[in-house]
């Protein structure tokens, strides 16, 4: 029986060239979209998760304290001082590592330098996670303070080999560490916490920073992650922390909590120190989108089998008379959607392997098909039996149901008024999904724009910044001469950080007449020496920049005017602040600028004179002369200066543009699988209406001799379709209005949804349909109507 | 074999009523080959329709070899309709998908028939049919006749106790209408009861009883002697 049904529907494929075409395609293209965002939502899902051990690893998050009780902010970061004591207080806890974040260091064979993502941590860093050893083990990797594990293409890169144990790399130009072990490199989808290209013991990190060695509980800019007995609370350890920590520090105001480590890049927004979700809204959007696109190609099956049953109803009837039952008759007409959705799953496979290096490209990702994965496998059998399901179960028991009477007499309507009733329904779901997905990608591209153009503060063109790492810390005004008398840069200054930047929070400060016993608001810091503003071109409201002038610039700030407006003072210049105890006098007020999130207002900030609080170098290129040979002149000269590192400019325009890269990322998505669910939509518009043209063969004929012009027959047939698509742009406009209302206001800057958007996605939908239909409908209006008649 | 006492069929629609059999009382003997005539909605497609258990009447009794049939359900008239009755209409009803082979397959595959035995079976009926030279072929590349041929080679491969026939010659030229009326003769002479619905009285003189329907109800009788001859 099952070779005989699949006889029939490989004939029947063969038969009815047009709709299998139609219908492999469409359904090619929605599974490949399917299986490619399917694809990222794996990878996205299993993120931090490949681990073994993962679901009992934990990470040490903390809450800042705001007003009224609240969390102002959770983030993922702890002390030096909260390890140890965690350790000896919480029985719970089998391995605790203190660690760095990752950090850009050099590491050099001989003159084979290389800037890459270096790592301190604590040995049992090697107890937490199940790190494959290709050199070396895991009891020795971390024995020697100065040792160094090195992932399988680091060593590669630096040796040109894995075979390197006990070979001595150079760390940042001043220590020489052995390598310990050699392991395999960690996924793609590990956290930027964790995925270092080398490791090295936090006993070396105590020899070159202090602040490393010192246990305190005011320095944040540290990671602690443990494992928990496997049969442990998580709400009674977190209690028990919040207990210990009390004890130990009676001014504890910063509760600390574990937090399950594979949940933070999917859960990793809080509010009120309470996680409320994160980019899993993302994943969310993402499946959804998947399984439309799916459906539309599904909605396309179902309307053609269904268009086609005065075709097939005869079949029926036949083996209905014969003996064949409804059961059997149903397997035949699911044997039929199995073996088109088989066949599309090649050509969506095939599609994939076409597509997803650009796709892999645009989102800065390396996905690939596993086929030696028997999961992978499992997963697209079980997309195509669920596939094969949804598009054939419709037709498969509206078709078995035909009485064999009526069909043998030829009497059964097309469909009847259920059927096309339902048919119309599908087609006004297809056209809704895909005019909700244009508006979103209009609103989301508007968004972007409106971002864009707000201005950060200053202008970001001709700067560019270079870590200041090597002589560039200590010979940084020699460097700075040289530069300004190569003509290469006007105008440059060193910072702790560059102008765009993440963290560098503080709590700690004071000012006249402040009510609050403490200040409960973040503020930003950044530490320069000379010439900031005069290079960054930020406006200045009041005041002066620091200068060499005044020797009493080392107890001075400049704040923004943000920050002014937190202090409440009228007249700014001359007052003064108090920050971790010091007191410092505002020189100068400059106007906000992005340094963060471009969608908020960020934080007010403080900008210290300090020389000793290097990190970035930043310079204005001279704009007369061309950028190429300003880029090679600072090259030379820092290259000169500072031979051990490899210079690596950042120009500030594009560390700016970064900033919108999720956004991006969600538009790009709207933007590709909205027009593919448009394409779908309309191969099933096309479909439905060559065969309402072919039955209607007949009609048409008889009506072209009685005098009709083609105008008339276009209209006749266009205007059931078009009646369909201005439904759907009735149902898709209030929705995606509601749906992208929300979705603004997730951001403090948002543009709103201008009225111009609907008109013009409605139109762009009905014209691509139109043209759809009418092409159909011209071939058949124009035809011969001799053969028309002669059809019958 | 077929007892059918007072059956009553009536057609529902929004606006009318028609009463499409009106009381039938029929009995046929098994081996017998039965003409229903009558004019166009006197009710001998209905009929037919009701006996071959495709449709279910409103009233009455039909009972084969003492077994009632207007009692049974889908399931069990699904059944007993593939065990015991072969179907040949007018437009051949092949299914175009299928080879002829296939086409005359197919009942017995429902009937659960294993595969060597199908083969067997249909080869048979290819030989006996004259079709041997197109089984491989699909409907579309067949003559009327030819198309016909296959028909009730896949009526009979079930080997039923009776065939049904819907004006099985309406689509057919007068050489290849005869060839048809002489196959269902040789049927009928090797015991194969018939009971077949026609407009032509020319096919109708092949069977042995002819019964006229009008309006529902059997309004006349006649044996062919000739025929019923050779019955008796």
């Amino acid at each position: 029986m099952f070779r005989l049904n699949l006889k029939i529907a490989l004939r029947n494929l063969w038969k009815n060239k047009t709709s299998s075409f139609i219908n492999v395609i469409g359904l090619a293209i929605g599974l490949a979209a399917c299986l490619m965002l399917l694809l990222y939502v794996t990878y996205e899902w299993n993120f931090d998760k490949q681990d073994k051990n993962s679901e009992h690893l934990y990470t040490v998050m903390t809450n800042i304290p705001g007003d009224d009780g609240k969390v102002a902010k959770t983030f993922e970061g702890s002390t030096t001082a909260l390890g140890p004591l965690l350790k000896a207080e919480i029985p719970e806890i089998k391995h605790l590592a203190r660690m760095n974040y990752l950090k850009q260091a050099l590491i050099a064979v001989g003159d084979n330098g290389f800037k890459k993502l270096g790592k301190f941590a604590e040995p049992e860093i090697l107890k937490l996670f199940n790190y494959q050893y290709i050199n070396g083990n895991a009891s020795t990797a971390m024995q020697n303070p100065k040792s160094v594990i090195l992932t399988e293409s680091t060593a590669k890169v630096l040796f040109g080999s894995t075979q390197v144990l006990n070979r001595t790399v150079r760390y940042q130009d001043k220590e020489d560490l052995t390598v310990s072990a050699v392991i395999k490199d960690l996924p793609d989808n590990t956290s930027a916490t964790l995925k270092f290209d080398f490791l090295m013991p936090w006993a070396f990190y105590e020899m070159v920073d202090n602040s490393a060695k010192d246990l305190n509980w005011g320095n944040f800019s540290f990671v602690t992650m443990v494992s928990l007995d496997p049969k442990a609370d998580l709400t009674k350890v977190n209690e028990k922390i919040e207990k210990v920590v009390k004890a130990h520090l009676e001014q504890a105001n910063q509760p600390y909590f574990l937090y399950p480590f594979s949940k933070l890049h999917l859960y990793g927004k809080f509010e009120n120190g309470v996680s409320v979700g994160g980019d899993i809204e993302q994943i969310y959007l993402f499946v959804g989108l998947a399984f439309g696109i799916l459906m539309i190609a599904c909605i396309n099956f179902m309307n053609m089998a269904t268009a086609k049953s005065e075709k097939r109803a005869k079949e029926v009837g036949i083996k209905k008379t014969i003996g064949a039952n409804r059961v059997s008759l149903i397997m035949q007409f699911l044997t039929e959607s199995m073996v088109l959705t088989f066949i599309s799953v090649i050509v969506a496979i095939a599609l994939l392997e076409i597509f997803l290096p650009t796709f892999n490209n645009l989102l800065n990702i390396r996905l690939s098909i596993r086929y030696f994965s028997a999961s992978g496998w499992m997963w697209i059998l079980g997309i195509v039996c669920l596939t094969g399901l949804i598009a054939g179960s419709y037709p498969a028991f509206y078709l078995s149901a035909f009485n064999p009477i009526q069909t043998l007499k030829r009497r059964i309507k097309s469909g009847g008024i259920f059927a096309i009733n339902l048919r119309q329904v599908l087609v006004v779901g297809q056209f809704c999904f895909a005019i909700v997905l244009i508006i979103s990608t209009m609103v989301i591209y508007r968004q972007i724009q409106f971002i864009k153009n707000k201005p950060v503060g200053f202008d970001v063109n001709a700067l560019i910044e270079i870590p200041q790492e090597g002589e560039l810390k200590t010979k940084f005004e020699v460097i700075k001469s040289q530069l300004l008398k190569s003509g290469a840069v006007t105008s440059m200054f060193q910072s702790s950080v560059g102008l765009s930047h993440r963290g560098q929070n503080f709590m700690d400060i004071r000012w006249d007449g402040m009510v609050k016993p403490q200040n409960t608001q973040l503020f930003n810091q950044l530490s320069t020496t000379y010439d900031f503003i005069k290079t960054n071109g930020i406006k200045l409201i009041e005041g002066r920049d620091f200068s060499e002038k005044f020797a009493s610039d080392t107890a001075a700030v400049m704040v923004s005017a943000s920050a002014i407006k937190a202090f409440g003072y009228e007249n700014p210049i001359g007052k003064s602040v108090t920050v971790f105890g010091d007191k410092f006098n505002i020189i100068g007020v400059f106007d906000d600028y992005v340094w963060d999130s471009p969608y908020k207002s960020n934080n007010p900030m403080v900008v210290f004179f300090d020389e000793n609080r290097t990190g970035t170098v930043t310079m204005r290129l001279n704009e007369a002369n061309p950028i190429a040979q300003n880029i090679a002149t600072i090259t030379q000269i820092t290259k000169q200066l500072n031979p051990a590192y490899p210079t690596e400019i950042s120009f500030l325009n594009s560390i700016y543009l970064e900033k919108y890269n999720s956004e991006k990322t969600l538009g790009l998505l709207s933007n590709i699988f909205g027009g593919l669910a448009i394409f779908v939509s309309c191969l099933g518009l096309y479909g439905l209406v060559a065969y309402s043209a072919e039955q209607r063969t007949k009609e048409f004929g008889v009506r072209k001799v009685l005098g009709a012009s083609l105008f008339n027959l276009m209209q006749l047939l266009s205007l059931s379709f078009v009646k369909m698509i201005i439904v759907s742009i009735v149902i898709a406009a209030p929705l995606s209005y509601y749906l992208m209302d929300e979705w603004l206001t997730k951001f403090e800057y948002h543009t709103e949804i201008t009225w111009w958007i609907i008109p013009v996605a409605g139109f762009g939908t009905l014209l691509m349909a139109l043209v759809t239909v009418s092409f159909q409908a011209y071939k058949s209006a124009n035809a011969n109507p001799v053969d028309a008649l002669k059809y019958e | 074999m077929i007892k059918i006492e007072n059956l009553e069929k009536v057609y529902k629609t929004e606006e009318v009523e028609t009463t499409a059999l009106n009381g039938i009382n029929l009995h046929v003997k098994e081996g017998e080959f039965v003409s229903i005539m009558g004019p166009s909605g006197c009710g001998k497609s209905t009929l037919l329709n009701v006996m071959g258990l495709l449709d279910k009447p409103e009233r009455g009794s039909y009972k084969f070899i003492d077994t009632e049939l207007l009692t049974l359900n889908d399931r069990e008239r699904s059944n007993f309709r593939k065990r015991n009755m072969g179907f040949v209409f007018q437009n051949f009803n092949l299914i175009d998908e299928l080879t002829v082979f296939e086409n005359i397959e197919l009942p017995l595959i429902y009937n659960k028939i294993p595969a060597g035995e199908r083969k067997k079976l249909v080869n048979e009926i290819i030989e006996r049919m004259n079709i041997v030279n197109r089984s491989g072929h699909f409907p579309q590349q067949l003559s009327g006749g030819q198309q016909q041929r296959v028909a009730v080679a896949r009526a009979l491969v079930t080997k039923p106790k009776l065939v049904l026939a819907d004006e099985p010659t309406g689509n057919l030229d007068s050489s290849h209408g005869n060839e048809v009326m002489e196959l269902l003769c040789e049927l009928n002479e090797t015991g194969t009861t018939i009971v077949m619905v026609t407009h032509s009285s020319h096919d109708a003189s092949f069977s042995n009883r002819i019964i006229n329907l009008k309006d529902g109800h059997v309004i006349s009788e006649k044996i062919n002697k000739s025929r019923s001859e050779e019955l008796i």
